[in-house]
């Protein structure tokens, strides 16, 4: 067996093969399930252990002793206290325990133009004070909810990261590092105008649309700059709206401002790791486009398609549909990963992963059963 | 410097020339171990900012 400072430099190695164009020693696997389904896995309290975070290290060694995977499995970008001292109206925990991302709008349709001026001075003057009730009052009560919330965000992400190198210490997991962006338009979209405004707006004010991407642009490349570049940093950029748009309004709207913030990161040195939801088969001739091994995780659309079509210049990753791990049989989500393997792994440039994380666990279902045997199945059989 | 400030033309996000514009005094004083202090806590601010609407 061996030692995991020796595991982690393995598959540290395997990582920078994928992201240089080589071929890894086999297909690295990253375990679809999130810290939501992990805390459930142990058995305990969702919303409890998401507050008192003293309780997720038992929750995430029990979760990586019985799950296969060659990186940190889980994390969360949704800690609930900040959210609750800011009084978030844009993500709000259930009554069952899971975070949650309302429709709101953020950003008037007739304040598009304070927008497009000062992107950053209308977020914290406008949007911000009216998607957090704590931000909206006296200058005094504002600096404090404020104070509040960012010392409740430091102490929650330095625990969780004391949590995090220690299972990186004992499993031997890969250590990666990630930033956090977005396309232009999808940012503009999520907590600005919502899925409704920004739909109405592409019609109504395109133009306003095509300034107010433009103008949001740098916020999206100095968010999604990684303090140090490093072949085994990347920056994550999940991709919503596109399959929303008509064809025109994503080559005009959509596409170019997006294109530009991919090919600023990857020329700062960085990696880009795309996550490709919904269906983006109409799009493949723009995806690949994109600079050389950039990193896109499938959502839908058809694996073989894609990896004739981008599998030679970008790294695949995606597909396997977890919503399998629940109805079907163990046999069935075995052949799915086979099915997956036999098309995307020749010649390299595949990365396992699922179509879409786990939150929800069924304790009485089959996905922890069918979930450990493709994990297994995979690192079996990924071997080149 | 990280990658798009230069661009960001905001009254909440100050550089450090900017900053050390409004603060003349700091001139005399250590300023390579002053500066990344200053520009660490602009930019923790601005991804703190910045991931509310994330």
């Amino acid at each position: 067996m061996m030692d995991a400072v020796a595991m982690t430099n393995e598959r540290n190695q395997m990582f920078r093969d994928l992201f240089s164009g080589k071929t890894p020693q086999r297909v690295p696997i990253s375990n679809p399930a999130t810290q939501d389904f992990a805390i459930q896995y142990a058995g305990l309290d969702l919303a409890e252990c998401q507050w008192d975070l003293t309780k997720l290290e038992q929750v995430y060694n029990k979760f990586c002793q019985d799950f296969f995977t060659d990186t940190y499995p889980g994390g969360s970008i949704r800690i609930p206290s900040h959210y609750q001292i800011l009084g978030s109206t844009c993500i709000v925990m259930s009554s069952s325990g899971f975070m949650q991302h309302p429709e709101v709008v953020g950003l008037l349709a007739e304040e598009y133009d304070q927008f497009i001026a000062s992107p950053y001075d209308c977020l914290v003057e406008t949007i911000l004070p009216r998607l957090y009730t704590e931000l909206n009052g006296s200058p005094a009560k504002v600096a404090m909810a404020l104070a509040k919330a960012m010392r409740a965000k430091s102490d929650d992400l330095a625990y969780l990261g004391t949590i995090q190198a220690k299972m990186n210490a004992k499993y031997g997991y890969a250590t990666m590092v990630r930033a956090l962006t977005e396309a232009p338009f999808d940012f503009l979209a999520d907590f600005l105008r919502s899925f409704k405004g920004i739909s109405g707006d592409v019609r109504r004010c395109p133009d306003k649309v095509a300034a107010a991407c433009e103008a949001v642009l740098p916020l999206m490349i100095k968010k999604g700059t990684l303090p140090n570049s490093s072949m085994l940093g990347a920056t994550f950029i999940p991709l919503h709206m596109a399959p929303y748009l008509r064809d025109k309004d994503f080559a005009t709207l959509y596409w170019p401002t997006f294109k530009k913030l991919v090919e600023t990161l990857v020329g700062m040195g960085q990696k880009v790791e795309l996550f490709v939801e919904q269906d983006w088969m109409r799009y493949l001739d723009y995806l690949y486009e994109l600079p050389e091994n950039t990193i896109m995780r499938f959502e839908y659309g058809d694996a073989k398609l894609v990896k004739e079509k981008l599998g030679k210049k970008h790294i695949i990753s995606g597909f396997y549909p977890v919503t399998l791990l629940q109805t079907g049989s163990k046999q069935q989500c075995v052949d799915k990963a086979k099915e997956l393997l036999d098309i995307l792994a020749p010649g390299g440039k595949y990365w396992w992963q699922a179509d879409k994380s786990i939150i929800n666990l069924d304790v009485n279902g089959p996905v922890v059963e069918n979930l450990r045997a493709v994990l297994d199945y995979v690192h079996e059989n990924g071997s080149y | 410097m990280l990658g798009g400030e230069d661009k960001m033309d905001s009254k909440y996000y100050i550089t450090w020339e900017e900053y050390l514009a409004d603060h003349p005094e700091l001139e005399r004083k250590s300023k390579q171990a002053i500066e990344p202090k200053i520009q660490k806590y602009e930019d923790i601010m601005f991804t703190f900012i910045m991931d509310l609407v994330l």
